[in-house]
């Protein structure tokens, strides 16, 4: 630092007689002696210093045999050859262990809470006498939509969210993002974006809270308002029952099984092309002036610690992203309820919003019911197909499980008869799938959003921004279908 | 149903609509916040500017060189030029336009302004370095000297814009860069980059293009009348007169005496299994960006190994401080290395 030596001088007039604004003119006018970068070589000094104290005072316990093992796997799981067929044999292992795997827990659960419980505080209420509005209100609103967001929910992410973090403690995670992160420079995002976009598979407000290893702020902001394109959990099972009863069904039975789970993937893999899209039109901007930096550790390997990591991911992700669920769903059972039972004019107010919100729906290849479904479902994605087939019962008036009851029928060839009732074709049935991807977050991750950002503006960009590619969307598609049908 | 063809014809005109309202550059919005920049205080401001500039490099403004620079009508121009005068700003001494004090002072605030706005882009935000300087002239206008003094003091009372050009202070004070044009080396003749003209924005980007920053050392190798070719940032570049005429240079002593080699290698060159010692990272590496690097331990004198590269072949892990970091290319070209064994 020889620039500075010459600020060291003394000052131009004696420190006795100078007054107060005399210094400030001389460090003013001496500002231009010191070099241009003093600020910048002041603080490379400081940490250079700082390096210097630490080597020689901290000492590192000799870890030479590891570290070459460590190299041995980087070189497999990065390698141009395999690190691609890993990646994608791993998720694809995690995906099916968390499908399968959650197949009998939730249906067990589904048994205990909505088979046994229902019924029998159903009856518990008629002995105590219980007002049928109350009741209504209180068990088959409140409690009949909490006791389905906990079936439907709890136990795929009981099962993704520990394999995952299972990955993550054992280091894989970070190599994957290394992996990923020319695909992701492109749109002007960050390679960890991966990461939270798997995350977003299991769970669209786990998926947010993630975003959290992004240290970037605009690549952070990128992701999060990305996050709701990866098709989450709760919208699989949406879309595996619209794709085996509508399109399954184009083709012969021994076909349709594959055929309609080539659909469901189809879905997803439009939901990351959109990711990417969506990230690079957002890069270029409204997000060009975002700070933006990379850098990204690759941390040692280390055995997974089994235990502790199935307890954290459980409190953490996984009660933390259900109690949030819960506290969303029970007052929306109360209003699906209620929108079924308050009459107004002779007719449920529901019926009236169902036949306010056609045009629109119609026009974008959807119905009524469809859009008021997902207004009221918003806490949940699970819950959207129940309210559904209970909205299409009350305006049909065919026999359900009674107004403001949620339901779903054991059979998918009743569930398309109900549905054809109500005025299905396969083009509504594609534009729910459609929709189903490209709609609002539910309100856990909207509020999640909020919470992360801090912001109401992006809380509300991350809502309306799907929307409106959601309504584009189906708009086109139901316009070019009728076309070309010649409807 | 709605008609499909006629819904269809609507959504397709509505769309064109809404483009032709909001695309950026040349929508309806865009212009008409354009043509509100052009009110009659940033066009005084724009002036002055201008005149400041003439004076500086001894040019003499003209009626018709004011209507180039701030692209306005010769009418508008002379009515400017008539507004100014009456507020005092501008003289007409023996014939020629020139400030008088006060217009000099105002000149130097709204200079002020600008490149203190240039620093805190390139310092505070993500835009890329040939933004800087369309925006800061956006910026610069209606900044209270309160306003002024803040942005100043959280830029940590800088005294050079990211350009290498004098900040003047709150007084108007400044020292110039001081340097000479690139041209103006002998083939041999080592310099440091002082300044890089901003100014036309196509000119500046090809520059920026290059990689070339203040702070930085070059060395010309020849100098002909069709081309200057000069090493600098690790690289060999050929540039033409004029634009190498927007670079300036301060003269180094001669090579014998210069401490390191300006041919030198960057962290991005080296090959997985190669090891460097880190010498400086480029002055274009600034802001958070500059602050991770430093944070993660990437010092003059470091040693740094590059490990081995992500299967597209960008990012490449490097071994810093006994830490595996991954860090893309444009990152590790900002980090000059010596190559060691």
């Amino acid at each position: 630092m020889t620039a500075s030596s010459s600020a060291l001088n003394p000052p131009r007039q004696s420190a006795a007689t100078a007054s107060p604004d005399d210094i400030f003119a001389a460090a003013q006018s001496l500002r231009w002696e010191v070099g241009r970068d003093f600020h910048q070589e002041l603080m490379e000094a400081i940490y250079t210093d700082a390096a210097r104290i630490a080597d020689r005072v901290v000492t590192r316990p000799e870890q030479k045999p590891r570290f070459d093992l460590d190299r041995t796997i980087d070189r497999l799981v990065t390698s141009r050859l395999w690190g691609f067929p890993i990646m994608i044999g791993l998720f694809t292992l995690v995906f099916w262990i968390t499908i399968s795997g959650a197949n009998v827990p939730s249906g067990l659960l589904n048994d205990l809470l909505i088979g046994l419980i229902h019924p029998w505080l159903k009856g518990l209420a008629a002995a105590a006498g219980l007002p049928w509005w109350l009741d209504g209100l209180l068990i088959d609103g409140i409690y009949l939509a909490t006791a389905w967001v906990v079936a439907v929910m709890l136990p795929p992410m009981a099962i993704f969210f520990p394999l995952f973090t299972l990955l993550e403690d054992f280091g894989y995670l970070p190599r994957l993002a290394f992996n990923l992160d020319a695909l992701f420079k492109r749109s002007g995002a960050h390679g960890k974006q991966a990461l939270s976009m798997m995350m977003g598979f299991g769970c669209n407000a786990a998926g947010v809270i993630a975003t959290r290893i992004i240290d970037s702020p605009r690549e952070r902001l990128i992701a999060i308002l990305t996050n709701n394109f990866a098709l989450c959990n709760g919208r699989w099972p949406t879309q595996i029952l619209i794709a085996s009863i509508f399109i399954g069904a184009l083709v012969p039975s021994y076909l349709a099984g594959i055929v309609s789970a080539l659909a469901v993937v189809g879905i997803a893999v439009l939901g990351v092309l959109l990711t990417f899209l969506v990230s690079a039109f957002l890069s270029r901007t409204w997000l060009r002036g975002e700070v933006s930096t990379f850098s990204l550790e690759l941390p040692p390997y280390r055995p997974p610690r089994i235990w502790q990591t199935i307890y954290t991911s459980l409190i953490d992700r996984t009660i933390y992203v259900l109690w949030r669920a819960i506290v969303f769903a029970a007052p929306a059972g109360a209003v699906i309820w209620l929108v079924a039972n308050v009459t107004v004019g002779g007719a449920p107010l529901a019926v009236h919003i169902v036949r306010l919100l056609d045009p629109v729906g119609v026009l974008i290849g959807l119905n009524g019911v469809i859009l008021l479904a997902y207004v009221i479902a918003i806490p949940a994605n699970e819950i959207v197909i129940p309210t559904v087939l209970m909205l299409t019962v009350l305006m049909t008036g065919t026999q359900g499980a009674g107004a403001g009851v949620m339901f779903e029928l054991e059979s998918q060839a009743d569930t398309l008869a109900l549905l054809q009732a109500g005025g299905w074709t396969l083009l509504t049935g594609v534009n729910l799938m459609l929709f189903s991807l490209l709609h609002n977050p539910c309100s856990t991750t909207i509020f999640t959003i909020y919470k992360e950002t801090g912001s109401r503006k992006w809380a509300a960009v991350s809502a309306l921004l799907p929307l409106t590619i959601g309504f584009i969307v189906t708009f086109f598609v139901a316009q070019v279908w009728r076309l070309a049908a010649g409807v | 149903m709605p008609d499909p063809l006629l819904s269809l014809l609507l959504a397709l005109f509505i769309a064109a609509l809404l483009a032709g309202l909001f695309w950026p550059q040349w929508g309806l919005y865009h212009r008409l916040q354009r043509q509100r920049r052009q009110d009659d205080r940033v066009l005084r401001e724009d002036a002055l500017k201008h005149l400041h500039r003439a004076q500086r490099y001894g040019r003499r403004p003209t009626l018709q060189s004011l209507a180039g620079d701030l692209q306005i009508s010769l009418n508008r121009a002379a009515h400017l030029l008539e507004e100014m005068a009456q507020l005092g700003l501008v003289g007409v001494g023996n014939g020629d336009l020139a400030l008088t004090p006060a217009g000099a002072a105002a000149a130097l605030h709204i200079i002020r302004a600008h490149r203190l706005w240039e620093l805190y882009l390139a310092e505070h935000t993500g835009f890329e370095e040939t933004e800087w300087h369309g925006r800061a002239e956006q910026l610069e206008h209606a900044m209270a000297p309160d306003d002024l003094e803040a942005l100043a003091l959280q830029l940590g009372n800088p005294t050079h814009d990211p350009h290498g050009d004098p900040i003047p202070d709150a007084a108007g004070q400044y020292v110039a860069h001081g340097g000479q044009p690139l041209t103006t080396l002998a083939p041999g003749e080592r310099g440091q980059i002082v300044h890089l003209e901003d100014e036309p924005e196509v000119v500046y980007a090809q520059l920026a293009a290059l990689g070339l920053h203040p702070g930085q050392r070059v060395e010309v190798i020849e100098r002909s009348a069709g081309r200057v070719r000069f090493w600098a940032n690790g690289d060999e570049h050929v540039l033409a007169p004029l634009l190498a005429l927007n670079i300036s240079v301060q003269p180094l002593p001669e090579p014998a005496a210069a401490p390191a080699p300006i041919v030198g290698e960057r962290l991005s060159d080296l090959r997985p299994g190669e090891w460097g010692e880190v010498t400086a990272i480029s002055r274009a590496c600034r802001g958070s960006d500059r602050r991770r690097l430093l944070d993660l331990g990437v010092l003059p004198g470091a040693r740094v190994q590059a490990a081995f590269a992500s299967p597209g072949g960008d990012p490449t892990a490097y071994l810093i401080r006994d830490t595996l970091i991954a860090l893309r290319r444009d990152q590790a070209g900002m980090i000059s290395v010596v190559k060691s064994q």
